[in-house]
């Protein structure tokens, strides 16, 4: 597979003001992921990993620097210009799943195309859905599964937009180990068979078994 | 296709449905307020219906009659045939009748006495409507009397009475022709008075109450150049004029005191809304990181607002009716009038302003949710 960048970081620095003084969480962060690739991000707490999982996910901007997918810079992008890069490029699996309690295991899936009237999406989150092993599982709302299930439904919604990167945030952090390892072979299979370049941050030391390149990061600085 | 399938089709209704399913006592309680708001609206509006309507029923067929007598500057001691004659060339194609009027007191056989007002008049039909007996459009003999008084002094149909040194058969039992009820009147023909040579009043029975209006005032400008005073024209009319418009300010006042109710229910919307977003904060910043756009959280959050609206709308405007049913039994002893479109106005008035105040309150709890940065929104 021809290495790919899907999403780019450069010289990446982002400041907060908290109160009176200005906290520098990123001080300036070259970053890439590829194609196929699954890129861990290891570091202690308050080291700026989240913030970059925020920029690399355009949820966020950056105060300095550039950020770039497929080679287009998008840093200066609009609000509804990133909502509709993570629309259509983005997916998202977080610690807490963070399903919505009141919709089906189906209709969780289909949550993030749910406004397009266009594609027949129910379908395709059917069989997403089957892919991850929840065939009999469909009409289940999210307090009927067991945490593993739910990470399991949490996936198949942020593949539902065919993205070119997932992002995940902690994604184990909630599970016991014998679940985890269930994801993260899940994760894996997505890596190999669709492509799509994975970018999880953790603590979670089992999770680097399966990574292809860890990424350390210390007081908003990598250290390779 | 199944109605879920078909709700589907709408993501924001559907999305606003399942959420307001999520806590169903906030909702129901949230709705409620809406529902009081819509039946104060509602049916202090019918009550004000039902009190004009009972108004102008009460006011009877006075308001399309102009009553005419001579006034101060006159040089007659009653309204004369010539003036009658020009009377019935101003007022077209309605009834104009002449009476002229004296009092006298009838005996029964067994001795009671009863003081009645007497009217002598041709086209009895137009003032009288007879509850027994006819009520002849020429009336040339025989006398009408108020039905009351005959019950009084025993008198039936056919009995004859005495006026005058002369005997009248009574061929009709009539209403009082003042609507307001009461008052004893005996009904004879012109005859009866010939010695009085002017007359004493002149009615003009129009058809609607404008008419009327319209007829006594060209009558004023014919009759009553300037400060002149000849002929007293009144017309009841402008009567019912002043007391709709008495009844429209009560009714505005009556929908004041009911929207003050529905503001209140809207506070208790915006109030409900803003919590429920707060509490669903990080969800919504989920939707916003997947990809949904601020215009589709905007849209779901407003559809909750307009549910809550329409819900609450729909049941207090059944609430209402029924309040009306009540309200018209009561007043008029109808119910079934309620369902007149004055009365189902204020139903739609009541449903209208109960969707606009919910999706007026849902608009500042929706754009503060679609505007959070996601960020800050997953945070928590």
């Amino acid at each position: 597979m021809a290495k790919m960048t899907v999403v780019e970081l450069e010289d990446a620095v982002k400041r907060y003001q908290s109160g009176e003084e200005t906290i520098e969480a990123l001080k300036g962060v070259d970053f890439a992921a590829e194609r196929g690739e699954m890129v861990t991000v290891i570091g202690p707490s308050g080291s700026g990993k989240s913030t970059m999982l925020n920029l690399v996910g355009l949820l966020d901007t950056p105060t300095e620097g550039t950020v770039r997918v497929d080679g287009r810079d998008v840093t200066d992008f609009t609000e509804d210009e990133l909502t509709e890069e993570r629309r259509s490029g983005i997916g998202f699996v977080f610690q807490a799943f963070h399903l919505l309690p009141m919709l089906t295991a189906t209709e969780n899936v289909e949550l993030p195309s749910m406004w397009d009237t266009s594609r027949d999406r129910r379908d395709r989150a059917v069989d997403l859905l089957q892919r991850v092993g929840l065939g009999d599982r469909l009409d289940h709302t999210p307090n009927q599964l067991s945490g593993g299930q739910q990470q399991r439904v949490a996936i198949a919604r942020a593949l539902i937009n065919e993205p070119k990167i997932l992002l995940a945030d902690e994604p184990t952090g909630n599970l016991d180990q014998d679940t985890g390892r269930t994801i993260l072979d899940e994760l894996t299979r997505l890596k190999e068979e669709e492509g799509i370049a994975i970018v999880a941050v953790t603590h979670d030391e089992q999770l680097l078994e399966y990574t292809d390149r860890v990424v350390h990061l210390v007081d908003g600085v990598i250290q390779e | 296709m199944s109605v879920t399938d078909l709700l589907w089709r709408f993501p924001s209704v559907q999305m606003a449905w399942r959420n307001l399913g999520r806590n169903r006592v906030r909702t129901a309680l949230a709705a409620l307020g809406i529902i009081i708001g819509v039946v104060a609206i509602s049916s202090l509006g019918i009550a004000g219906v039902a009190l004009q309507q009972q108004a102008t029923t009460d006011l009877g067929s006075l308001t399309n009659e102009v009553s005419i007598s001579a006034g101060p500057d006159s040089t007659a001691d009653g309204v004369t045939d010539d003036q009658v004659e020009e009377i019935r060339s101003l007022a077209g194609d309605a009834a104009v009748v002449p009476q002229k009027s004296n009092a006298t007191t009838l005996s029964a056989r067994d001795g009671t006495e009863a003081f009645v007002r007497v009217t002598a008049v041709r086209q009895a039909s137009a003032l009288y409507t007879v509850s027994a007996g006819d009520s002849p459009d020429r009336l040339e003999s025989g006398a009408l009397l108020t039905g009351g008084t005959a019950e009084r002094l025993g008198i039936e149909l056919g009995d004859p009475v005495e006026y005058d040194g002369r005997l009248y058969r009574v061929r009709g039992l009539v209403e009082s022709s003042t609507g307001f009820g009461g008052g004893s009147e005996l009904v004879v023909p012109l005859s009866a008075l010939a010695e009085q040579e002017h007359y004493d009043t002149v009615t003009v029975v129009a058809a609607d109450g404008d008419e009327a209006q319209a007829i006594a005032d060209r009558l004023e400008t014919r009759f009553n150049e300037g400060n002149d005073d000849v002929l007293s024209v009144t017309s009841f009319a402008s009567t019912q004029e002043s007391i709709d418009s008495f009844l429209n300010t009560l009714n505005l006042a009556l929908l004041g005191i009911g929207s003050i109710s529905l503001v209140v229910a809207s506070v208790a919307i915006l109030n409900v809304m803003l919590m429920s977003t707060i509490e669903r904060r990080g969800e919504i910043g989920v939707l916003r990181a997947v990809g949904i756009r601020r215009g589709e959280v905007l849209r779901m959050i407003l559809a909750e607002a307009a549910f809550l609206g329409v819900v609450g709308g729909v049941v207090g405007a059944v609430a209402s009716l029924g309040v009306g049913l009540v309200i018209f039994q009561a007043l008029s002893g109808d119910p079934l009038l309620v369902f007149g479109w004055p009365s189902v106005r204020y139903l739609l008035l009541g449903f209208g302003f109960a969707v606009t105040a919910s999706v007026l309150s849902g608009i500042y709890p929706a754009w503060k949710a679609a505007n959070d940065p996601p960020v800050e929104a997953l945070r928590g």
